[in-house]
């Protein structure tokens, strides 16, 4: 006992100093108003106000929240669909497939989203197969910089976040369980309508959650591939921070970003919870 | 230990017509036969159990039969047809698995009614259906509560009446009380036997434990090493086995060798045993060579005026384990110990250890059995 409660405290104290002490003194910039470009210790709401009245704020956060979405919705099939797959290879293969798929979670960031800009690019992969194939009779342009470019882009580079969950949610699956189906008389469609699907969808949830809380708080991938077009909010919260040194307005923006994923974290955790796991 | 209806109805299973009929069946694992070649009928109706300690090949048959297992020879026909190639969700037979694989994300409601909705079965049928179902295994206040918030008891019952609702011919049934404590599962081998006899169901049994197969079965199939040891009734196996391994499966048995045929009769055999000649009767044995005589510890008694095998003994040791009474006895020209188990008496007086006594077992009460020393 006496060693225990000790540990509690170091461990409080280390949640406290470096998480919540950081974030709320984070947060309590976005209460107080910039006159002249100098910070007013005064808290008051005007940055949240401003935000709302805005109609370009408006604009694009609505455009951040649906392009979450499209990359969210994408991704949820193209997910399952590789999770499924990866699933129903012999077991020495998943395990190379799965470990596959988590090597590019340990890699740079930026990296990534250039290998992207070279596969979109006018001389990149994708030109070279639809030129190969006849699809196109000259490098397509429209490939980059623009608001495709971002879904894409964010799409590949998020896929692992979404396939992982399944896959744990599909391993879990007892196979006396498929067998079961199996012979009460399922055909494999049936099977997959009724158990399977049903059984993985608490995974595919969760994978949705980290994509879409990933992808409407991205900010260097509309900035490096985005163009013009592909502006987004975590472009806008990053320019308050880098370009317009505007910090409380850039903070203020932050709280909405962070309001927003822990509503949908929350929605995420009631959905990937169903009664009969209890 | 055996009902008396349960007997009358041995006699009848005789008559029936095979459901199944097994021919050459065998399943190998690269380098590992799993199941020897073997036949074997499964009667209509018949409550048929497949015993044998792990590594049998029991569940191996059982999941052969169901489909989950592909035979690497001969066929298993139904209906007089072969069925080895029918996939597992055309087969008419149902399976309860060992760890009853029930849908977690469903109802105990749901559940049983799966087998109904595959088959597109009208919604008002399908709840009839399985209220009645739920009401033959008694969860009909249950349907609403999923698996996770049942007892084994009530997960068993519900695997039991998903597997019986799409009225299959019949039911195969994979170690399915394994993981109930002692009393439960002594209520649910009735309830299994209760339920089978009702809804007329053949069913097939696995399980690895002598008792239980004893309690509920009509026949009881033995098998080791993937071979097929004895078929039987629980009475043939208990009183008439054929084998020194199924002698000692059902319980302990002393074991008289070894043994010589002296003369057979029609119903009588005479074999010489360490402990003197003794006689045997019941239908000559096939082979001559290598036979044992199994005699069970509770078919020795103090010998009376009648008895006709006597052994002369000498008492080694006598625990009193409450309603048995355990006799340890030597005789001076076998090095084995024979066990007599006497039913205990406040009265009678116990055999004093170091004292000599006679003993003996009556010709029925015994049996020839072959295989040689482990």
């Amino acid at each position: 006992m006496t060693g225990y409660v000790p540990g509690a405290i170091v461990l409080w104290a280390i949640c406290i100093l470096f998480i919540l002490v950081p974030l709320s003194s984070f947060l309590a910039y976005g209460f107080l108003p910039v006159v002249d470009n100098a910070i007013v210790y005064e808290p008051t709401f005007d940055n949240f106000v401003n935000i709302v009245s805005n109609s370009s704020y408006r604009t694009t956060f609505l455009r951040t929240m649906l392009l979450a979405f499209e990359v969210s919705a994408f991704n949820f099939v193209l997910g399952y669909a590789t999770a499924y797959f990866i699933w129903r290879r012999p077991p020495a293969w998943r395990n190379v497939l799965v470990i596959a798929l988590a090597i590019p979670l340990l890699m740079s960031y930026i990296i990534k989203i250039y290998a992207m800009r070279g596969v979109l690019g006018t001389n990149g992969l994708l030109n070279s197969a639809l030129l190969a194939l006849g699809v196109a009779d000259e490098p397509v342009s429209a490939l980059l910089f623009n608001l495709m470019a971002v879904r894409i882009t964010l799409s590949i580079v998020l896929l692992p976040f979404m396939v992982l969950p399944i896959c744990v949610a599909l391993e879990r699956i007892a196979p006396q369980v498929l067998q079961a189906a199996a012979d009460l008389g399922a055909s494999e469609i049936q099977t997959f309508r009724w158990v399977i699907l049903p059984l993985s969808l608490p995974g595919a949830i969760v994978g949705a959650m980290f994509t879409f809380v990933l992808a409407s708080g991205d900010f260097l991938a509309p900035e490096l591939v985005g163009g013009i077009e592909g502006f987004t909010f975590g472009r806008l919260v990053f320019s308050q921070f880098g370009l317009a040194f505007n910090w409380p307005l850039g903070a203020a923006l932050s709280v909405l970003l962070m309001v927003v994923a822990l509503v949908v974290i929350s929605i995420a955790r009631r959905l990937s919870n169903p009664r009969w796991q209890s | 230990m055996v009902a008396p209806d349960a007997d009358s109805r041995h006699e009848v299973a005789g008559d029936r017509t095979p459901l199944l009929r097994i021919r050459g069946l065998g399943v190998r694992f690269q380098d590992f036969e799993a199941i020897r070649p073997l036949d074997l009928d499964v009667l209509n109706g018949e409550f048929l159990t497949v015993l044998g300690p792990s590594g049998s090949g029991k569940t191996t048959l059982l999941r052969t039969i169901a489909g989950f297992q592909q035979p690497t020879a001969g066929r298993i026909e139904f209906d007089g047809r072969d069925i080895a190639d029918l996939p597992i969700n055309r087969r008419p037979f149902n399976t309860v698995f060992q760890d009853y694989a029930l849908f977690p994300h469903m109802t105990v409601r749901e559940n049983v009614a799966f087998g109904l909705r595959v088959r597109g079965v009208a919604r008002t049928t399908r709840d009839a259906r399985v209220r009645d179902a739920l009401a033959i295994v008694e969860l009909e206040d249950l349907g609403d509560r999923y698996p996770a918030q049942l007892s084994g008891g009530q997960q068993q019952r519900t695997a039991l009446a998903r597997a019986m609702i799409c009225e299959p011919r019949l039911i195969l049934l994979d170690e399915p009380l394994a993981a109930l404590d002692a009393t439960l599962r002594r209520q649910m081998q009735r309830f299994l036997k209760v339920v089978q006899r009702r809804s007329g169901i053949t069913f097939v049994f696995v399980t690895h434990d002598q008792s239980e197969a004893i309690t509920v079965s009509d026949r009881i199939c033995v098998m080791r090493s993937g071979r097929i040891e004895q078929i039987g009734t629980p009475r043939d196996l208990y009183y008439r086995p054929q084998s020194r391994f199924v002698a000692a499966f059902f319980g302990a048995s002393n074991i008289l060798e070894p043994c010589r045929i002296e003369s057979t009769g029609e119903a009588t055999t005479m074999v010489s045993t360490p402990f003197g000649t003794m006689r045997v009767d019941g239908p000559p044995p096939q082979v001559r060579e290598g036979l044992a005589l199994a005699v069970r510890p509770e078919a020795l008694v103090p010998a009376a005026d009648d008895t006709c095998n006597r052994i002369e003994c000498e008492v080694v040791s006598v625990s009193f384990v409450g309603s048995e009474t355990i006799t340890e006895l030597k005789h001076p020209e076998a090095r084995h110990v024979l066990t007599m188990k006497t039913r205990s008496n406040p009265s009678a007086r116990h055999p004093v250890v170091g004292s000599r006594l006679e003993v003996g077992f009556d010709a029925a009460a015994c049996a020839l059995v072959k295989g040689a020393q482990e």
